[in-house]
């Protein structure tokens, strides 16, 4: 996997704007404390779009706090930009975009006011596309950003971390609050910036498909910890679930080579996820009688490896 | 042609690069693209699709190796004059390899031995 990071193995900082390793958070401290990040080791490469994806409480918001200096892990290292996360420079925030979940910040003043002030900040600043997008995605310029429904605000949030034109986004469930039209043309906007400035962006999302279209590069975050850090279209090429029938089961001895998840049908089948390297061979066992291998999309995929209690056990 | 005539299926367990090669093949192959019609260019697809172009590209790359497509200065991306494309037998049967591919994951997965394909695959190719 590309973008393993094991300490002989650093990459060079100027080609990943981000690099975590080991990463470890906990909330209420002490011995009875809530892992909320468990040992995360990840980089990404400049012009990638990684999407993660983790369900409600998976430790996605935490991550990006972390990364954008809100939040001390408590240890392990996050290196933003060339520089530690927990310390940027002013110069470094200027290349940054983060979008949390609920913004709420300025909210006395109005979109525009809003706008113009946070403009003076950042020297790449584009007003045209300030303009065309406050149009486009229909939010009154005049109006406070108190009295905007959730989802404008949101709208807001991108367009102000957009029109800086940064290095780096980082967005929280950038666009769970976004109509369809305003979230095909958010997904748009990330897709050419990072083919063509190399803009890097990290999102965090439960919306499948979009990461599906934009992301180059997926990872799964449960329960605190990093399950699958691959590039998107290596992902549905190299993993497979393999049903078994009730003999073909029983035959089945330990743990497959490359096995991510199985679980038990009702039928006393078994459905295993496999992973393999490239194009190799999948586990004969398929062959073996009674079994059938089937694609997974990624929610496929993501649920496989997630929804059931023992999931946590897999470590990359 | 035009962006919008490739249609992507961001759910489907075909990764995009695949349904995209896959139906510029078709197309090239059924004669609905002919040598030298000029090709969305890769920020063209990703911006109508909202896709990532490094996906685009990667289509683009592996019908170049293919010798489907050839790129033109100035002109960007082409459909390859059928001539350069017939050359090398090689790239001939890579035309054959998602084919082939498929072929074989099938065959595994119905537990038969390679050589009882390859056997009837070639009477086959002698009825023909």
């Amino acid at each position: 996997m590309m973008n393993a990071v094991s300490p002989s193995n650093i990459p060079d900082s100027h080609d990943y704007p981000v690099i975590c390793r080991n990463l470890r958070k906990r909330y209420g401290g002490g011995f009875g404390g809530i892992k909320v990040l468990d040992d995360v080791s990840f980089s990404i490469p400049k012009g990638a779009v990684l999407g993660l994806i983790g369900r409600n409480g998976a430790g996605k918001t935490t991550l990006m706090r972390i990364l954008v200096g809100l939040l001390m892990p408590e240890s392990g290292s996050a290196m933003v930009l060339d520089e530690p996360a927990a310390y940027l420079t002013d110069a470094a925030k200027t290349r940054l975009g983060y979008v949390p979940q609920e913004p709420q910040s300025l909210s006395w003043m109005t979109v525009e006011a809003m706008l113009r002030f946070v403009s003076s900040f950042y020297p790449k600043w584009d007003h045209d596309y300030m303009w065309n997008t406050l149009m486009r995605w229909e939010i009154p310029p005049s109006r406070r950003l108190a009295k905007l429904s959730p989802g404008q605000r949101q709208r807001v949030a991108l367009i102000r971390v957009l029109a800086s034109c940064p290095e780096l986004l980082i967005l929280d469930e950038p666009a769970s609050a976004l109509d369809p039209v305003a979230r095909r043309d958010f997904l748009r906007e990330i897709a050419v910036r990072a083919g063509e400035a190399g803009t890097t962006v990290l999102f965090s999302t439960h919306i499948v498909s979009d990461l599906e279209r934009v992301a180059s590069h997926v990872c799964f975050l449960h329960e605190g910890k990093l399950l699958l850090d691959t590039p998107m279209d290596d992902l549905k090429e190299t993993h497979a679930r393999m049903c078994l029938s009730r003999e073909a089961a029983a035959a089945v001895s330990g743990r497959l080579p490359g096995e991510l998840a199985r679980r038990r049908r009702p039928d006393g089948g078994m459905s295993i996820v496999l992973t393999r390297k490239g194009l190799e061979a999948w586990p004969s066992a398929v062959t073996a009688g009674g079994g059938t291998l089937e694609a997974l999309n990624l929610e496929d995929l993501f649920i496989e490896v997630t929804d059931h209690p023992g999931a946590a056990w897999f470590r990359k | 042609m035009e962006s919008d005539e490739l249609v992507i299926q961001p759910g489907s367990a075909e990764p995009i690069y695949r349904q995209s090669a896959q139906q510029l093949r078709r197309l090239i192959a059924s004669g609905r693209l002919s040598s030298g019609d000029e090709i969305p260019s890769v920020r063209d697809v990703a911006g109508r699709h909202a896709i990532n172009p490094m996906t685009v590209s990667r289509a683009y790359g592996q019908l170049e190796l293919e010798g489907l497509l050839e790129r033109r200065r100035g002109k960007g991306m082409v459909v390859a004059p059928v001539r350069g494309r017939a050359q090398s037998p090689d790239r001939r049967l890579q035309q054959l390899q998602p084919l082939l591919e498929e072929l074989s994951r099938q065959a595994r997965e119905l537990g038969l031995p390679a050589d009882s394909v390859i056997e009837k695959l070639r009477a086959l190719w002698e009825t023909e």
